[in-house]
């Protein structure tokens, strides 16, 4: 060993046996990493000691004499001697679990926690046989819903306080907290203020009792029944790593598992409740073709398949395109493109919707930053998207790294977002006035100098994204352009879709191959034309040219693969009007969205928990999905899919599995040569396989639009709950979605006489009429929309828009109100 | 919210802390004094001014026995029944004046005059048995004397409740010499200190 | 009678509490003294003095001021939330010297860099904060308080801070949690006060009494303070008589008497002339005495050698009508009501111990329920000790267990007959 190594590990005696734990380390981790488990209630790895529950008490040897302590506050020293067995250690453990009980129900045979309970564990291990406790037990009302996802019981809470401290210290909305003080203590929310967190979930998975349950998940199953296999998170980029539990082949529940580099055991509760629509009934479990009466009909498979490979046989390769990928793992893009690129010969693809950000950017910025990178910043630079709202756990890291770690954090953001609070400088700032904004950052003047001067401390992590749709797409790279130049700087650019990164990899955009590799490297051309046999020699077209291509018939046919461009890209005006003109659509996915139900055939695909494979999260880091459940009725994986497809139509893709697609991918594609499909279910595979940016693409501040100045700029951003078809389809989810609004500052409101709730007309590609909502968080001179409403569709998303008062509705006299 | 909220007061209060998280317990005092106890409104305007959740101010507020959760009569009679008031017949006193006052310990009358509480000891043993009355001090008093004063108080209605008046009225021994005679008392059921004199605001 | 504390208000019991008088009687003089000294050499005078914290828990003054960590801004925070059954001695130092308080207060924040101080007076003491606020209030007024006192250069800005109904206030680092605006929740110590106090900037937490002291002390000199007493219970103290005795109320004394004066001599006796069943010797936390001990001396370490404290100096006389049970109860009632609810054992075991005893009191108690209270009684406070081992954070917990083994080891015959005859006997 090394003396630097010895330096960061102490020597201490646990119940006679020397033992060499880290230095620092709380007497509880150490212990129970040396192989000695101390019993626990309220002490959580990833969360501040309270010591309340007093469970962990063992006794260590001090200058005094023998003291009882508890465990989980007491940090190693060296030559500290602990014993956890004592007969004193033992009583006063015994004696805690039997406080513990007196006061609870032991209705275990109708609790949800019965089979996976500590506490239930622990008294069948060292419980008191019979009570001693005649007195009344503390009565409350049974379950009480504290928000629409979560039931609280009091009379099993046993106070440890570990979702209080959740709520209050990693998730910071302290909306559940104590009520009253010793025997009457209980946890409970202030009414009028239910428990709506992004993260209420966490706080049941850690509680150590039944006290919270999840409505999606109460009385579905026991624990014995469940079926669990690990896996990653298919809501968003940060990939978060999940248990997958079912029962009877329904999935019935995720909980997260501790994955250092990513969630730390955390979810959001979009992540951790969008399970329920994988049961869905609205599921494709046919394929389906429109006949002759304009209907969509069930079909057989080889029906579906003859119809598709005929149509697009009709085109010529390059009049075919294809949107999707950025949902699917990295094995069916790889698939999809090289059904694209090398079957049908186009080079129009795109997994991105025109929301998303150069391509080159994401694949191959670089320096890069990793999330874990968050840990040691100095300085965090958020400009992007409202991280609470679109990538929930790295709001969670990002928190943590400024609260907990005392990084100094920046956010620029149009609007106030969820992390101002633990900002150190907030700047807001009207969209469309970005380049102006960074020339002022660089001069570092002014108001400004605080800023300039705190992003002087490195290491840097510049988070940079979009920070709304109607925001120019080369901001970011702009951003990260004068980031770089920042002490020891990182950047990670931000994207929203789960595997974006992974289907740019697999060479989903128009400008890339696999690899990601630009279409003019002649290396990569040629190792893939080897397996592939000759590709188009130019870009193709992206998401929005494709579907201009369309509309104007200059393009015949689309494939779409678990893509929804009339929901969710950036002119859902035009993709609705491109899938109406074009010859041939066909959708490869898992229900009738908005965009699938126009299509000419409809291919039913397995997805989540049904078919495995590999995903790369924001960061790079390539994780396995898992298979625990059949796909519904006929649906089958996407790479059997489209190697049917390709056979049919004289190619071949050599799909016979995911594991095979795996397989040549590590051969082919170059940063994923180290990327071993067995590793990742084991050992420290487990924590992912990080890619390097493979391009090295390094920013600069290209030309980005500036916003006109008269009229207002349009923010536009999503939301955590929308309604599009995933979480439409998610009974848990239905009411949480904010309703179609435009939220405008008080300064403008009143200039425009408008007052909350009044009918605002906003007048881009189209003019909607919504309700006002008056912000003080938001900017002058803006107006925000959230994303993804259907009644805000029209607006589409252009940066400048015009705002007034809308067309003032007799609402009372149309009567009932209805 | 009500206007009390933008009071000088409240600034004063909220700037005699380095953090205003610190104010939340003076500013409970006079949000309770603006909804008469410690209600829902009041607990989210303290809320508001100290940027917390309400939640954690119903924490805060139900954690101490002084921010009372329901209405309060005009009169709050605490009684202590600690250690050595129960020695000098402070159970007996308590019963005296849940008998006068017509009054249970721990509700309110239902005219809403009287609020009548067994407390734990408020430092007043050397005059046990002793009460308070919207907590000004009377030391010493026997069940006859307990029962004369709720007469006075539903009888007289004093606006003010002054201690040296009780003491001297109903007050037998006490627990030290007071001093100087107060001319300050309780205007309402609520401890009557004002923590926004000229001392040190603003720093 | 060395009265240090209590002779201005003795001398002057019309307003003894007033600016005037304190400065008549030369007051804000030690202020004058302290501030012509090094900040240094005033800390080295507390050191010298020996006086011990007058909270309960008798730590050197002098040494935890020793303790402060070096960063600014830090923190002097009187304890003023005397709330121990028992005791009322801080209340009478508020109420009729204020301004003795706000000298110390000044001198002792002088010596240890403070620019703030908080005076936290339980919220049950409304009279007792209105006095402490005027005499701030009159110091600012004078140039006592506020920026650059007395051409010094030294600053200091004091809030009285009232609190809200809440007896574990009193526990320092509650009472830090209670003053940041939170539950008052005692904190896991390590950190110390000294280290990681209000903001988790260092602090030093003191009582009303401990600080009433300094300005006597840097007068008089250190060695003048020390030279009063016996060992390890230097100066002169206030203890709070109460229950059945004849003359209750405050008293400054010299601590080396026997508790035979301090019962009989000074505080006349009991009422009655009825025989001395037991009392506390130093508040509701204390093991309790019997007279056995009457010739016992009042010394810190005689009372700790006999198992029990001085404590908050709060001594309760009961005779010999008085039911232990139910005293005890009463004490337990106290410390159930009281607890924060953090731990759980002394959440879950306060009650159940409180419960209990009411059932033994009222007749209802069963055999078994005798060796049950000791042994819940152990899971709060294993052992049975005292000072107590604790499996809690605070001794709160333990505290509630004084009086059950108090009553198990004089009075287990009158607990037992309470079960057998399913009443108190001594209700006849
Ligand atoms: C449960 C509990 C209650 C206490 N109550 C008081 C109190 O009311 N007043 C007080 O000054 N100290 C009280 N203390 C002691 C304080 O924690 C602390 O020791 C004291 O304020 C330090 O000041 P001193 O050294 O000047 O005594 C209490 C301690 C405990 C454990
Ligand atoms: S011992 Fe009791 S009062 Fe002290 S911290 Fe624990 S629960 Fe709170
Ligand atoms: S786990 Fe240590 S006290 Fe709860």
């Amino acid at each position: 060993m090394t003396t630097e190594q010895a330096a960061q590990t102490v020597q201490i005696t646990i119940n006679g046996t020397e033992v060499e734990v880290p230095a620092g380390e709380l007497l509880i981790k150490a212990a129970e990493d040396a192989g000695t488990y101390i019993p626990r209630f309220c002490w959580h790895s990833r969360m501040k000691p309270v010591g309340m529950c007093r469970q962990c008490l063992v006794e260590v040897e001090g200058p005094r004499g023998t003291m009882l302590t508890t465990s989980c506050t007491m940090t190693v020293n060296d030559g500290m001697v602990v014993n956890t067995e004592s007969d004193t250690v033992k009583k006063a453990q015994e004696g805690i679990l039997e406080f513990l009980l007196i006061n609870h129900p032991l209705d275990c045979p109708v609790c949800d926690r019965g089979g996976e309970c500590p506490l239930q564990d622990q008294t069948m291990a060292y419980g008191p046989g019979e009570s001693r406790f005649v007195e009344e037990k503390r009565h409350y009302e049974k379950p009480i819903p504290i928000s629409e996802l979560v039931m609280l019981d009091r009379e099993r809470c046993i106070l440890c306080a570990r979702c209080t401290r959740f709520s209050d210290e990693i998730s910071g909305d302290p909306l559940i907290e104590f009520k009253e003080r010793g025997n009457n203590t209980q946890v409970l929310t202030f009414p009028d203020e239910p428990f709506r967190s992004y993260f209420s979930g966490n706080t049941v998975q850690i509680c150590p009792v039944g006290a919270l349950t999840a409505k999606p998940y109460r009385f579905r199953a026991r624990p014995w029944d469940l079926e669990a296999v690990e896996s990653t998170c298919p809501h968003c980029s940060v990939g978060c790593r999940i248990s997958v539990e079912s029962s009877q082949n329904q999935v019935l529940r995720f909980n997260g598992v501790d994955n250092d580099p990513t969630n730390q055991g955390w979810l959001c509760d979009k992540g951790r409740f969008g399970f329920e629509y994988i049961n869905s009934t609205e599921r494709l479990e046919t394929p389906l073709i429109r006949g002759e009466d304009g209907e969509l009909h069930e079909a057989s498979w080889s029906e579906a398949i003859d119809a598709v490979a005929d149509r697009l046989g009709g085109f010529k390769g390059d009049e075919v395109a294809g949107i999707g990928g950025s949902r699917n793992t990295n094995e069916e893009a790889y698939a999809f493109g090289k059904f694209l690129r090398s079957v049908v010969v186009t080079p129009h693809i795109d997994a991105q919707l025109g929301d998303g950000l150069a391509p080159e950017f994401i694949g191959g910025v670089y320096p890069r930053a990793t999330i874990d990178d968050l840990e040691r910043a100095k300085t965090i630079l958020l400009w992007g998207p409202d991280l609470k709202e679109e990538l929930p756990v790295l709001y969670l890291r990002v928190r943590r790294a400024a609260a907990e770690l005392g990084a100094n954090l920046i956010v620029i953001h149009p609007r106030n977002t969820g992390l101002d609070d633990v900002a150190s400088h907030t700047v807001r700032y009207r969209p469309g006035t970005g380049a102006d904004l960074i020339e002022r950052l660089v001069a570092g003047t002014g108001e400004l100098a605080d800023v300039r001067e705190a992003l002087n401390v490195g290491p840097v992590v510049a988070l940079v994204g979009r920070p709304g749709l109607a925001e120019d797409i080369r901001l970011p790279e702009a951003v990260a352009a004068f980031a770089r130049d920042l002490p020891e700087a990182m950047v990670l650019p931000l994207v929203r879709r789960p595997n974006v990164f992974g289907a740019l990899a697999m060479g989903l955009a128009p400008n890339l191959l696999p690899g990601p590799a630009e279409i003019t490297d002649a290396d990569a051309r040629s190792r893939l034309e080897e397996a592939w046999g000759p590709l188009p020699e130019t870009d193709g077209l992206d998401a929005t040219g494709i579907l201009e291509g369309l509309a104007s018939a200059e393009l015949g046919a689309l494939v779409l693969l678990g893509a929804d461009p009339v929901a969710d890209h950036v002119d859902p005006v035009l993709a609705a009007e491109a899938i109406g003109e074009a010859g041939f659509v066909v959708a490869i996915d898992q229900f009738l969205n908005d965009s699938s139900r126009l299509a000419d055939v409809v291919l039913p695909a397995e997805g989540f928990a049904e078919s495995e494979g590999t995903v790369t999260n924001v960061e790079g880091r390539v994780q396995k999905v898992n298979r625990l459940i059949p796909g519904p009725g006929q649906s089958r994986p996407v790479w059997a899919i489209l190697d049917d497809l390709a056979r049919r139509m004289g190619g071949e893709l050599g799909a016979p599995s995911a594991a095979a697609l795996a397989k040549e991918i590590l051969t082919l594609v170059p940063s994923f040569s180290a990327v071993g499909w067995d590793e990742l279910d084991w050992g420290s595979g487990r924590e992912g396989i990080l890619i390097e940016p493979p391009l090295r693409y390094l920013p600069v501040a290209a030309g980005i639009t500036q916003h006109a100045q008269s009229g207002f700029s349009l923010h536009l951003a999503h939301t955590l709950y929308s309604d599009g078809t995933l979480t439409g389809s998610v009974p848990a989810f239905a009411g949480l979605a904010p309703e179609a609004s435009v939220h405008l500052n008080p300064g403008d409101a009143a200039r425009l006489g408008i007052n909350g709730g009044d009918l605002v007309r906003v007048t881009g590609d189209a003019a909607v009429e919504l309700p006002a909502v008056i912000d003080d968080g938001l900017v002058e001179g803006t107006v925000y929309v959230p994303a993804g409403r259907r009644e805000a569709r029209a607006l589409g998303s252009t940066l400048a828009v015009a705002v007034a008062k809308g067309t003032v509705r007799q609402l009372s006299l149309e009567g009932g109100g209805s | 919210m009500t206007s009390w909220t933008t009071d000088e007061r409240v600034t004063r209060i909220l700037g005699s802390y380095p953090d205003k998280r610190s104010a939340v317990m003076p500013l409970l005092y006079v949000a309770s004094k603006e909804y008469g106890y410690t209600t829902s409104d009041a607990m989210r305007d303290v809320a508001q001014l100290t940027g917390l959740t309400g939640a954690q101010v119903q924490s805060v507020a139900s954690f101490y026995t002084m921010y009372k959760r329901h209405g309060v009569g005009t009169y709050l009679v605490s009684v202590c029944t600690s250690i050595s008031c129960m020695l000098r017949g402070g159970d007996d006193v308590l019963a005296a004046i849940e008998d006068e006052s017509d009054t249970p310990d721990g509700e309110t009358s239902d005219g809403g005059l009287f609020s009548v509480e067994h407390v734990e000891c408020i430092g007043a043993c050397g005059g046990a048995p002793a009460v308070q009355v919207n907590y000004e001090l009377v030391e010493g008093v026997e069940p006859d004397q307990a029962r004369a004063m709720c007469r006075w108080l539903r009888d007289g209605r004093p606006d003010v409740v002054l201690g040296d008046e009780m003491q001297e009225l109903f007050g037998g021994q006490r627990s030290f010499d007071w001093g100087p005679k107060e001319t300050e008392g309780a205007l309402l059921p609520l401890p009557a200190f004002e923590p926004y004199g000229t001392a040190g605001e603003g720093r | 009678m060395t009265a240090i504390l209590t002779s201005r208000m003795v001398a002057y019991p019309s307003d003894s509490n007033t600016i005037d008088r304190y400065r008549a009687t030369g007051g804000y003089e030690a202020l004058r003294k302290a501030l012509a000294m090094t900040p240094e050499a005033v800390h080295q005078e507390v050191k010298l003095s020996e006086i011990r914290g007058r909270g309960g828990a008798f730590f050197p003054a002098g040494v935890m001021w020793g303790f402060l960590a070096p960063t600014q801004p830090r923190y002097l925070v009187i304890n003023g939330d005397e709330s121990e059954p028992g005791t009322f001695k801080d209340r009478q130092l508020l109420e009729r010297d204020p301004h003795q308080l706000v000298e110390g207060i000044i001198i002792s924040a002088y010596a240890l860099d403070c620019a703030k101080a908080f005076v936290y007076i339980r919220g049950e003491y409304p009279k007792p904060a209105r006095r402490v606020q005027q005499a701030v209030e009159e110091a600012y007024a004078a140039g006592l308080l506020g920026d650059d006192i007395l051409g010094s250069g030294f600053s200091l800005d004091v809030t009285v801070h009232l609190g809200g109904g809440a007896y574990i206030c009193g526990e320092e680092t509650a009472l830090l949690n209670s003053l940041e605006g939170k539950r008052g929740e005692p904190r896991i110590k390590p950190p110390f006060p000294a280290v990681e106090g209000l903001y988790a900037k260092p602090t030093i937490v003191n009582n009303v009494e401990t600080i009433s002291n300094v300005p006597w002390i840097i007068t008089n000199g250190g060695a003048a303070y020390s030279a009063i007493g016996p060992e390890g219970s230097r100066g002169s103290r206030m203890f709070s008589l109460s229950g059945h005795i004849r003359n209750p109320g405050n008293y400054e004394i010299v601590m080396g008497m026997t508790w035979r004066e301090l019962i009989y001599d000074i505080g006349g006796g009991i009422p009655g002339d009825r025989d001395l069943k037991m009392w506390i010797p130093g508040g509701a936390s204390a093991p309790w005495f019997t007279p056995e001990r009457l010739d016992d001396l009042v010394t810190h370490d005689d009372v700790a050698a006999a198992g029990s404290m001085l404590g908050s100096g709060a001594v309760v006389v009961m005779d010999d009508t008085t039911c232990a049970v139910k005293a005890a109860h009463r004490i337990v009632r106290f410390f159930a009501h009281e607890s924060c609810g953090q731990c759980t054992p002394c959440r879950e075991g306060t009650s159940w111990l409180e419960r209990m005893l009411w059932r033994i009191e009222h007749g209802s108690g069963r055999e078994m329920d005798l060796d049950l209270l000791l042994d819940v009684s152990d899971n709060i406070s294993p052992g049975l000790r005292w000072p107590p081992a604790m499996t809690t954070i605070c001794p709160l917990g333990p505290s509630a267990v004084s009086p059950i083994t108090s009553i198990m080891a004089h009075f287990k015959d009158e607990v037992a007959s309470h079960v057998t005859e399913g009443r108190c006997p001594l209700d006849h």
